[in-house]
């Protein structure tokens, strides 16, 4: 009965939004299982191969629920020295399910899925699809222009890449002793 | 019209205003002290790792709301309105200004000297230093004598750090650890430095933040604060030249003016709101704002002019290892008499400048995979270097800060426009300074079989102050050197505001210092009364 209540309470405190344009928010906010299954053969390209397959997918799942839990209108760090007001701008993810809808329907125009494709094919897929984009280089964190540079960055801007990137654990960020730091770091195994 | 009554009504609830605040009430127990901040409180210490965590990934601020939209000014360098202030997000810089600084006048005939002893204002940078519990060591010049040792040894240099001293001390240039507000070990309620190497926003609280402190004197009921509350007017007393009240209001409440009463009055606002407050108290008895009869409020603006660089050295280093850490050389605090004057400090970091991974190969290649590794390993032989230096300019009294009809808040008071001018021996000494600092660059890189990449001009002035600069001349300063304004006997200003020129290094020690110095002063004023 509480509960009940407290339900209700609710519904009537929420502001009235038409329902299909809530449906439509909730559809175009979240990957569709095609996009995912285009999305790791994509990362199966576009990420290192010598992580190993599981780690790769483990990467891609933490890409999705990074774009899950993305919110939108949220203050952007807004600097020192000539500061700005910039607000988090709609979710990516309408605009990632669509360049990953564009590259499957790129990759059957050459012949067949993504993953089968030769590499030379896929990197003009690619390519193409980033110049399209206009990226032309790798952002600093993923911002939303294309979901290739973006997997890329999620990954490549790691700590754990800079570390193999030197083959040393630095650890860039992560919590860890001052003392530790004064060492040069150890190499990786 | 809701009424508070205290004895000490603080405006501001920045850096300055707190370290008076703790002061005065433990050397005056008892005494009743109000903060007004125009910003909100953010005290949620223990979201701070999650906030931190999704500035990295999203880009968000880390400091949630620590803005009003509609309190902006034009020209300044930070839009934070909040409980803690800038200092929220400082680095935690600690460096000392040297007695050059107080002695431009006498030493080189350039703009002012400061009304202050060197000896004087050395006690209470070592007073600063124990409240901020400042990691540092002796500098390496003789010159920068200290009076008392700092209450923690450095902050350890990385092993990248160390390989960078050893190298650009090749140039003959002398460097320390940069002296930082950061806990070594728990102190205060905060905790130890685990090099999250996120300072603008610390997880664990090592880096030092006004807003423990705020809580802390909450907790003991040392203070009151009213966050959220923007102080709109100061009104003069209709008998004497002294201030009755404070005139606020609550942003919950536009329509209901809130009136402080105290017996002493701090604007502790910072460099750009504690000038435009006054500026906007104009009244008849004072149609140029409150302690203006110099003329002089929101003049001589103060702010660094920086050049930067990044060169390339053979020595190895692992970029990533403790970036916000890095080394300070004090050589050119000092400059001959009979010399072209050039001052300025020099700092150096790890960088990793052209040694990440990138998108395209230089023939423009799309890498995919290990095409990305195999593209990056080898630019990471060698190292990238950030060198800086924060140049000693001197404003001019159009320098100014002035109110902006053109832009206004929402109770249609006119907002701040900052406007930086150099004086004439400024203007006509700076390129050959900026020169100065290129060869200098050059000079440190070629000590090591380097070489500059690039240097370029900051495009803003670093570390702002002024607006009320300090002297003991009515017809020539806005207020004495304890900051109590030459018109109003009750009426202070303190910290960045206050100082006629603003150094060749990180300010916010000396504001501190500054601020505990005028604390005494005005708890001996509080005790006669």
């Amino acid at each position: 009965m509480r509960r009940r209540t407290l339900l209700q309470a609710l519904a009537s405190s929420l502001p009235v939004i038409p329902l299909t344009r809530v449906r439509l928010a909730a559809q175009v906010r979240s990957f569709t299982p095609e996009s995912v299954a285009v999305l790791r053969e994509v990362s199966a390209t576009v990420l290192p191969a010598s992580l190993g397959a599981d780690k790769v997918s483990l990467l891609v799942d933490r890409f999705l629920a990074w774009g899950k839990d993305y919110e939108e209108g949220v203050a952007l760090t807004h600097g020192y020295g000539d500061p700005k007001l910039v607000k988090s701008g709609p979710s990516p993810v309408p605009d990632y399910v669509a360049q990953l809808s564009a590259i499957d329907a790129a990759a059957k125009a050459r012949g067949g899925r993504f993953a089968t494709l030769p590499l030379e094919t896929r990197r003009a897929i690619l390519s193409d699809a980033l110049a399209t984009a206009k990226v032309d280089a790798l952002p600093g964190r993923p911002m939303g222009r294309h979901v290739v540079a973006d997997l890329m960055a999620f990954y490549f801007r790691s700590s754990e890449a800079n570390d193999l990137a030197y083959k040393a654990r630095i650890g860039r960020q992560m919590c860890r002793s001052l003392e530790m730091t004064t060492h040069r770091p150890a190499p990786m195994a | 019209m809701p009424t508070y009554e205290s004895d000490i009504c603080i405006i501001g609830g920045g850096i300055t205003s707190v370290m008076l605040a703790r002061k005065l009430a433990n050397l005056r127990p008892g005494t009743t002290i109000t903060i007004v901040e125009a910003g909100r409180s953010i005290f949620d210490f223990e979201k701070r790792l999650a906030y931190r965590d999704r500035a990295q990934v999203y880009g968000e601020h880390p400091w949630r709301n620590d803005y009003r939209e509609d309190q902006m000014a034009e020209g300044f360098i930070s839009m934070t309105m909040a409980v803690g202030g800038l200092a929220l997000h400082w680095g935690g810089a600690c460096n000392r200004f040297s007695v050059e600084d107080t002695r431009l006048k006498s030493m080189y005939g350039l703009a002012a000297d400061w009304p202050i002893e060197w000896n004087e204002l050395e006690r209470y940078y070592v007073e600063a230093e124990r409240a901020l519990n400042v990691a540092g060591e002796p500098s390496a010049y003789q010159e920068d004598r200290r009076s008392a040792p700092y209450p923690q040894p450095p902050v350890p240099l990385s092993y990248n750090l160390q390989l960078l001293k050893g190298w650009a001390e090749q140039s003959g240039l002398k460097f320390n650890a940069l002296p930082l507000a950061r806990n070594l070990t728990p102190f205060d309620g905060r905790g130890a430095c685990c090099v999250y190497d996120s300072c603008d926003i610390c997880p664990t609280g090592a880096r030092y933040s006004p807003d423990f402190t705020f809580r802390q004197l909450l907790e003991r009921k040392q203070i009151v604060l009213h966050d959220r509350t923007l102080i709109r007017r100061l009104v003069l007393d209709d008998a004497k030249p002294a201030i009755a009240a404070a005139q606020g209001v609550h942003q919950d409440r536009p329509d209901e003016q809130r009136d402080y009463r105290a017996r002493l009055f701090i604007v502790a606002s910072g460099y750009c709101w504690s000038s435009h407050l006054l500026l906007l108290s104009a009244n008849s008895r004072f149609p140029n704002g409150v302690a203006n009869s110099s003329g002089l409020v929101g003049r001589y603006m103060t702010g660094h002019a920086f050049v930067e660089g990044r060169a390339t050295i053979d020595e190895q280093t692992f970029p990533g290892q403790h970036r916000v850490h890095s080394l300070i050389s004090r050589e050119y605090f000092r400059c001959a008499a009979d010399k072209p004057f050039v001052r300025h400090d020099t700092r150096v970091w790890e960088d990793s400048t052209g040694r990440e991974a990138r998108l395209r190969d230089d023939a423009g290649k799309l890498l995919l995979g290990d095409e990305v590794f195999d593209d990056w390993r080898p630019r990471t032989k060698g190292s990238s270097v950030r060198l800086r230096t924060y140049l000693d300019v001197h404003p001019s009294a159009d320098s100014r800060l002035t109110l902006n009809t053109a832009s206004k808040n929402r109770y249609g008071d006119p907002m701040p426009k900052i406007e930086h001018r150099f004086d004439e021996p400024t203007n006509a000494r700076l390129a050959a300074n900026k020169q100065h600092v290129r060869d200098l660059f050059a000079r440190m890189a070629r000590a090591s079989n380097g070489k500059v990449a690039r240097t370029f001009d900051g495009e803003y002035l670093d570390h702002p102050g002024g607006g009320c600069r300090m002297g003991n001349d009515p017809a020539t300063s806005v207020c004495d050197s304890y900051g109590r304004t030459h018109d109003h006997e009750n009426l202070y200003v303190i910290g960045a505001p206050t100082v006629p020129t603003g150094g060749c290094t990180n300010g916010t020690l000396t504001f501190v210092a500054l601020t505990l110095r005028s604390a005494d002063r005005i708890a001996s004023t509080l005790a006669r009364a």
